[in-house]
């Protein structure tokens, strides 16, 4: 066998499937593959309020009416802060994946010379949407990657999803009180806070689940179990009980907004991935990881610290939840603690699986959750376009990981290899 | 004179129980009625379909594996049976469709985890959407089982009457029976003590001569079985079928498990316990609604805390019991 | 072993805290109400309008449960208020089916049912004495009617229905089909279930928009304020105008809506009550009274659209 192709090997099966899949949308689905170079709409961007509008107590849900026009306006604020490395992430709805929603803000040409210029135009169809909708996965996938490389597993990250929008939500809404929104002008930088503490909760709560497992020797899936319980409790518990809307410009960017004529989240992604990437295979981290997940007690005697390289996966696992949360959250405009994230672990630890990491821990690829999860995603968006009802779409979905777990599984490799083989009637099983 | 030294083992189950007995005083402290028997009773007739659903799950869980599409199976199975009841089908045949699909379910998933190595969290997620989704194609809307005469004659005729307004329901009978038969399954039957022996170790037990393949392929079986009556007992309970119910019901019965002391890797706990890991959760929810002050979001939150806490116990004696092994 | 004793302390103690003690009244009439969840404004409205109706009644002691949106929690809430000794059981179906032996179960204490905002599908009579809540048909009905006079005889309609299997989702399907199919010209082009969500409305308004009949949408029909709301995001990113290229109607009249219409982005909303915790109080009284009640109450509604609301009628709408 060539040395060099086994880099990408793993990389082969959800490729191949990928590819049936669009094959398949391309010869049955119409408009699969249409993008259009869509305009945004400077007109929309100035337009003083008609009426003055209190604002918002903290908890109320309310759109006030120039916030709908004005919704564009910060978009710069929020490339600005982008460009500044700042991540955040919407929230998810419920068991199903959505199709992705498009900008919501169609970024107009600044005025007050805020931040950035963002062009006028951006892209707009379906591939797009599947990036977009795909992104919370995306994002999960790179943190699950890594704490199943260790041999664990986080099934919280849902709700710590969840747990994230609704902080984001309710510091926002407070905020929002506090500054009066006015026009949309005034200091419309204050949307970090609501970042930042969304992202400090959730890396905390990475730290939690670290410590239970690393700390106390906990097995990764009891320990995780108890914060998915409790989480969304406790997002509940932020939110007294309510779904907060916000529409502050810069959050709302996060999901909806455009740089680059791809939507924003789309390159929160490939951020985190480079990042990732760069983080754990130009570093020793990466091979520290897989050192413990390959054989943990062999890795101690090594040298290695295991247990902080475990902790600290769940960390990362927890930061990305994160980001997957203010991502969800900023889509649909508010914090569902019910439903953030609501199964979106499972389909991140599928997406890793896919990918050619395996549950037991060793070796892991990155770049093979990544397209796992483009694959999740492109499945639900075919089953919906073509009207399958969104319950229905676990069906297939279901089976397709089937086939591609089987396909990766060398037992199985093995037996029909030695079928055809016995078949053929020649000497040699691969 | 030999002094009687309590049994490391016994700890975990021992304290649920001690659990089950402090929550349940602190209730008939707080209310009025909390002591009344319809309490006790309505606690396994509210949770006799997760009981049931939890020994399966146990058996699982003891061989070292793990089953997550318990709720699924549920839901799949009292819409297949109520959509075959409303389209004129007689309920006993309805019944027995239900579990034998349950049955061989399992036995699939079994399957595919022993032969081609894949991991049980991933064959039985996947399962989880696979039959959800199956739910679904049977019918999108819940279907009411009305007049229906075999489950008119359990209703009515196969409740054991105690006396003053209180029955014991065809549903607790069932639960009883499957988990007393469950239980000697484990301890009294070679194959039981073969479930033990495989999540304990399974090379050894490998070596030792035990069939492990079969027996963890009859253990899915076994625990399709069980999701498949739960179903039953669901239909019967709600004298309904809906595809949407019980989603997340496979973490409340991995709770119960837990709560109940047997251990997540396999090889320790009893399947006694998740009939208190069961009881311990639907009095929790019990309390807090006859508080009716608390939010209910707390009650994840408090399961979540319990969960925590008996890990944490479990934890420790595996510990003190590794470090009397090293000092004998 | 100390540990272990510590661990069991603390969950006691915990529980202990939670709980706390609570004797109950025996003048007061005892109320169990087994509430849908929170899962939208108008869900939270209907909670806040019972909590603070109980509140303010001195003669009424509420017992509340929030199902988190799972029927199994409904009925065991029941049976627990049952246990407890509730003078009067109300609730709001998660799902139409599956109530009856909880109910009968009710009957048999001889505590009576009040049905609050849905209504449940059960094959015997007298397991409620009496439903209050919209007229979910009614609704439906007047939702087209608007269409009809507002938008013409002709128009493709896009409907968003809510969740699969509720009453209000069948009722205003079959209100609004109900008037329409006397006019051939409205036809509902498209109709999936948005699950009564913000979330979902959008998703399922963004795959209606991508579908080859996206142009001829002419009238979006959502089953309530949420999922339109969230339609119109959708509409938005499209680059059409929701209100003008599409027009928008839904059910349930949340301020948000009132707001939207304001700003010319919706079209009309038909007003489904959720502030009936006055009403239902006022009947548990009756009962407990043992007066007769009305089998059927049906809520004050009205419909809104640009014509009647105003910034004060905005101000003024307190969900």
């Amino acid at each position: 066998m060539n040395k060099s192709s086994n880099k990408f090997r793993h990389l082969v099966w959800p490729l191949v499937s990928l590819a049936l899949l669009l094959l398949f949308n391309a010869i049955f689905t119409d408009n699969f593959f249409k993008i259009e170079i869509k305009k945004s709409d400077s007109a929309q961007a100035v337009q003083a309020p008609s009426v003055p509008v209190e604002s918002p107590q903290p908890g109320t849900s309310w759109i006030t009416p120039e916030s709908y026009d004005n919704a564009g306006d910060s978009a710069e604020a929020a490339a600005q802060a982008a460009a500044d490395g700042v991540e955040a992430a919407a929230q998810a709805e419920g068991a199903v994946q959505t199709i992705a929603s498009e900008a919501e803000q169609q970024a107009p040409v600044k005025k007050d010379g805020k931040g950035v210029s963002i062009f006028g135009y951006y892209l707009y169809g379906t591939p797009i949407d599947i990036l977009n909708q795909g992104s919370k996965v995306m994002v999960l996938a790179i943190g699950m990657t890594l704490v199943i490389a260790t041999g664990g597993i986080d099934i919280s990250v849902g709700a710590v999803m969840a747990i994230a929008g609704a902080i984001a939500a309710l510091l926002i809404s407070m905020l929002d009180a506090g500054n009066c929104i006015g026009a949309g002008m005034g200091p419309s930088f204050y949307w970090i806070i609501p970042v930042l503490a969304a992202l400090l909760l959730a890396t905390l709560a990475g730290f939690w689940n670290g410590m239970l497992v690393a700390g106390f020797g906990i097995q990764p899936m009891v320990a995780t179990l108890v914060l998915m319980v409790a989480g969304r409790g406790v997002a509940q518990l932020i939110t007294d009980g309510q779904i907060i809307t916000f529409d502050n410009p810069g959050l709302v960017f996060l999901c909806n907004g455009h740089a680059l004529f791809l939507p924003f989240s789309v390159w929160i992604v490939a951020a985190m991935y480079v990042i990732a990437g760069l983080l754990t295979r130009k570093t020793a981290f990466g091979l520290f990881i897989e050192s413990v997940g390959n054989n943990e007690r062999a890795s101690r005697y090594a040298g290695i610290e295991a247990r902080r390289i475990k902790w600290l996966t769940y960390v990362i696992c927890g930061f990305c939840a994160g980001v997957a949360g203010l991502l969800a959250a900023s889509n649909i405009k508010c914090a569902d603690s019910n439903n953030a994230g609501l199964y979106l672990e499972l389909d991140a630890i599928l997406a890793t699986v896919i990918g050619g990491t395996s549950m037991a821990g060793g070796r892991f690829f990155l770049s093979g959750s990544l397209v796992g999860a483009i694959l999740i995603q492109t499945l639900t968006t075919t089953m919906y376009m073509k009207n399958v009802s969104p319950a229905i779409v676990a069906v297939p979905k279901a089976m397709v990981v089937i086939i591609v777990c089987l396909l990766q599984s060398p037992v199985f490799r093995a037996k029909v290899l030695s079928i055809f083989a016995s078949k053929a009637a020649k000497g040699g099983v691969q | 004179m030999k002094t009687f030294k309590f049994p490391m083992r016994y700890v975990p189950i021992s304290a649920t129980i001690l659990v089950f007995f402090i929550v349940y005083l602190i209730g008939i402290i707080s209310f009025q009625n909390f002591g009344s028997p319809k309490v006790f009773l309505d606690l396994f007739v509210d949770n006799a379909y997760l009981g049931i659903a939890a020994i399966g799950t146990a058996l699982v869980i003891l061989t070292g594996g793990i089953d997550l599409s318990v709720g699924s199976i549920i839901a799949f199975t009292s819409i297949l049976i109520a959509k075959m009841i409303a389209s004129g089908c007689n309920a006993l045949w309805a019944i027995a469709l239900a579990l034998v699909i349950g049955i061989l379910f399992g036995m699939l998933q079994g399957w595919l985890i022993h032969c081609f190595s894949l991991p049980p969290f991933l064959v039985t997620l996947a399962g989880m959407f696979f039959i959800r989704g199956c739910g679904f194609i049977v019918s999108e809307e819940s279907i009411g089982i009305k007049n229906d005469p075999v489950f008119n004659f359990i209703q009515n005729d196969l409740t054991i009457k105690l006396g003053k307004g209180m029955n014991l329901r065809f549903i607790v009978i069932v639960y009883l029976v499957v988990l007393i038969m469950a239980i000697f399954f484990s301890q009294r039957t070679r194959a039981g003590r073969s479930i033990y022996a495989i999540g304990d170790n399974e090379l050894a037990a490998t070596l030792m001569g035990i069939p492990v393949g079969r027996t963890k392929i009859m253990t899915y079986t076994i625990a399709g079985f069980c999701s498949a009556l739960a179903g039953v007992v669901y239909a019967v309970y709600l004298k309904a079928g809906n595809p949407l119910n019980c989603v997340g019901l496979e973490m409340d019965a991995i709770a119960a498990v837990v709560i109940g002391g047997t251990l997540l890797t396999g090889g320790v706990g009893y399947v006694f316990g998740s009939l208190f890991g069961v009881l311990v959760l639907g009095l929790i929810q019990t309390l807090i609604v006859f508080d009716g002050r608390i939010n209910s979001w707390w009650t994840r939150i408090i399961v979540g805390l319990l969960v925590l806490a008996f890990i944490f116990m479990q934890n420790l004696i595996t510990k003190i019991s590794k470090s009397k092994s090293k000092t004998q | 072993m100390n540990k272990f004793a510590t661990v069991i302390m603390a969950v006691a103690a915990a529980t202990l805290l939670v709980t706390g003690c609570s004797k109950s009244d025996s003048s007061k009439i005892k109320v169990g109400f087994s509430q849908v969840g929170a899962e939208s404004d108008w869900r939270k409205a209907s909670t806040e309008s019972i909590k603070g109706e109980a509140a303010k009644r001195e003669n009424i002691e509420l017992t509340f449960s929030d199902a988190q949106q799972k029927q199994e929690n409904q009925i065991k809430a029941i049976r627990n208020f049952i246990s407890k000794g509730v003078d009067v059981i109300s609730f709001s179906p998660v799902v139409a089916t599956g109530f009856e032996d909880v109910l009968k179960e009710a009957k048999e204490a001889g505590i009576p049912v009040v049905l609050f905002d849905r209504a449940v599908d059960v094959s015997e009579d007298g397991l409620y004495v009496s439903f209050i809540g919209s007229d979910f048909v009614e609704e439906g009905r007047r939702a087209a009617r608007w269409v009809l006079e507002n938008v013409g005889e002709n128009a493709n309609v896009a409907e968003l229905v809510g969740t699969v299997g509720s009453a209000p989702a069948i009722d205003r399907k079959k209100g609004f089909e109900e008037i329409i199919k006397d006019h051939p010209g409205i036809k509902i082009i498209k109709s999936q279930s948005g699950d009564f969500t913000r979330a979902k409305g959008k998703e399922v308004m963004e795959s209606f928009l991508k579908s080859p009949e996206a142009d001829q949408i002419q009238v979006l029909f959502a089953h309530n304020d949420d999922m339109a709301l969230g339609a119109i995001q959708a509409i938005e990113e499209a680059g059409k105008k929701p209100g003008k290229d599409i027009i928008i109607i839904s059910i349930d009249g949340v301020k948000t809506m009132f707001e939207a219409i304001l700003a010319g982005k919706a079209n009309c909303t038909v007003e489904c009550n959720p502030l009936i915790g006055a009403q239902l109080f006022d009947v548990v009284e009756k009962i407990h009274a043992g007066e007769t009640v009305p089998a059927r109450i049906p809520s004050q509604e009205g419909v809104f659209d640009s014509k009647n609301i105003t910034q004060e009628v905005v101000d003024g709408r307190k969900y």
